[in-house]
């Protein structure tokens, strides 16, 4: 937990025409450290989907920069990974195409894309699907399949754009359980974005929380609770509430402005 | 022994619902062709400019039969749609996909496309009888162009429509350039693609038979047939090639595009399964 992996100096970014532009981050400043797991939380509108969009170079900032490893970030690329929330599975790929897609894009042969490719179907329990197409899986499978995607490559960093948003309830904690196990398996920095208290403090290390409109950082949270952690340990329910109260009148703001 | 049973009651039920399917195929057919028998051996209609089923039916079997004449049409038909086809289908999806990618581009062609578009092919054939002779050329030109707008069209509508989301998720493993094109935008086009094979081929097709009218120094060809017919005032033969042409249009399409769609689209769970 020592050096920092991404850094966002001075970030804004506003969308639209030049007469009519909407502000959608304002002045982000923000580190990442090596190895650890970030969760971005705020209401809706806080821009905080934005601001993973521009780490992983979709959308390019209006003013300031971010580096990953000291290098300025200007596109997409196999040093990032990224999981959506709507999966954004291949539907021609079977699950194991889909897997080594990144692998073949990047120097793999295929036989070599294969084994990696199976070692993380593997990873995410998947094994025995490798030749289903995606539109035959359930929510929880598609998104499993969109992680071992993302990471097969080897990334430096994997991006997470709610990735559990579209799941319910009982699919989710599994998900949120496995999330940790894989993330100590690969010791990969995470940025995960949620709009769920519960998810963000179970998951994080630090729980970076956001303000409405334009959005910018309102404070961040460490959570010092040892893993496996518990959805019902006091310690875990006091940060809680800490995310909570900090979040709690950002969400009147924002339920304000749009009323 | 339980497992047994079971698989011959769903097999029976499978024989059972294909039945009712053919049966509900065949039988508006069946239904039409006697009526329309009716309608001619009673009268109300002449024989002279309606020929009744049974005479068209023994028409087509001598054709078909007989003399082969039928399959030679055919085959010249056959030749010259594959060849105009197979152009259509390749430029328009290089075209499209041009137009598609890039914004200048489709800026910058789009109109012209539009007000191409609107033009029926058989109006060109004229002024590829000046320009590429009376000949085979002249129809595959036809057969081309009638596929060509509607390929197009689609390849571009399918590309500008392809989810965002897999297109970063592309970008993001490292995809870029001609193999983010084959890779990914291709693939999730399809089903718009498809349905401009579709379209295109259904157009091809009629714009062969007005082409084969037309050009002067062809001899065969199903609608030369149909036009030579005119002049023996054979109006058997000459709805034995509308039966034929009709026919053709639709074994095309259940074997040729629906072939594509179920190891395509369907396969891949982009569109519902019919």
């Amino acid at each position: 937990m020592t050096q920092e992996i991404i850094q966002i100096d001075g970030v804004s970014k506003s969308f639209g025409k030049a007469d009519r532009q909407v502000a959608a981050l304002n002045e982000v400043s923000l580190a990442f450290r090596d190895g650890e797991f970030a969760v971005l939380i705020g209401p809706s509108g806080c821009g905080k989907s934005t601001l993973l969009y521009l780490i992983a170079g979709f959308e390019s900032p209006t003013t300031g920069e971010i580096r990953l490893d000291g290098k300025k970030i200007q596109k997409p690329g196999p040093d990032r990974g990224f999981v959506f929330q709507d999966y954004a599975l291949f539907p021609w790929k079977t699950v194991l195409g889909n897997v080594m897609f990144g692998l073949l894009r990047n120097g793999y042969s295929h036989r070599d894309a294969k084994t990696v490719a199976m070692e993380h179907i593997r990873m995410v329990h998947l094994q025995g699907f490798e030749r289903a197409f995606p539109h035959t899986l359930s929510g929880g499978m598609k998104q499993r399949v969109g992680i071992a995607r993302a990471l097969a490559y080897n990334p430096k960093v994997l991006l997470m754009d709610e990735p559990f948003g579209a799941l319910d309830a009982q699919t989710r904690k599994l998900m949120q359980q496995e999330m940790v196990s894989i993330w100590e398996a690969t010791q990969k920095t995470v940025v995960f974005v949620t709009h769920s208290v519960i998810e963000a403090v179970y998951l994080a290390d630090r729980v970076v929380v956001m303000t409405a409109h334009p959005g910018s950082v309102k404070g961040i949270i460490d959570v010092d609770v040892p893993r496996p952690r518990q959805y019902t340990e006091e310690h875990y329910l006091h940060i809680r509430q800490d995310v909570l109260a900090l979040l709690e009148d950002e969400v009147a703001k924002s339920a304000k402005a749009l009323a | 022994m339980m497992n047994r049973r079971i698989f011959t009651q769903d097999a029976a039920a499978r024989w059972r619902t294909r039945f009712v399917a053919a049966l509900q195929f065949v039988l508006p057919f069946l239904i039409l062709g006697v009526l329309w028998e009716l309608i001619v051996r009673t009268g109300v209609v002449s024989q002279t400019s309606l020929p009744p089923p049974s005479r068209i039916a023994c028409k087509f079997w001598e054709l078909c039969v007989g003399d082969h004449l039928l399959w030679r049409h055919l085959a010249r038909s056959m030749y010259r749609l594959s060849i105009g086809y197979a152009l259509a289908m390749g430029s328009g999806l290089l075209f499209g996909s041009l137009l598609a990618m890039n914004r200048i581009l489709g800026d910058m062609f789009s109109p012209i496309l539009s007000l191409l578009i609107s033009v029926p092919t058989i109006a060109w054939v004229p002024v590829f009888l000046i320009t590429m002779g009376l000949g085979d050329r002249t129809v595959i030109a036809a057969v081309f162009l009638g596929g060509f707008f509607a390929i197009t069209y689609n390849t571009i509508r399918g590309i500008e429509m392809v989810d965002v989301s897999q297109v970063r998720a592309a970008r993001t493993m490292g995809a870029r350039g001609p193999k983010l094109f084959t890779a990914v935008l291709l693939p999730a086009s399809s089903v718009s693609v498809l349905t401009g094979l579709r379209l295109g081929i259904g157009y091809s097709w009629r714009a062969l038979v007005g082409g084969e009218m037309l050009s002067a120094m062809i001899q065969w060809g199903i609608g030369k047939m149909i036009y030579q017919a005119r002049f023996w005032n054979d109006i058997v033969v000459m709805f034995v090639g509308l039966l034929v042409i009709g026919l053709t249009g639709f074994l095309l399409d259940r074997l040729l595009i629906r072939w594509l769609e179920r190891v395509t689209v369907e396969r891949w769970g982009m569109v519902t399964e019919r």
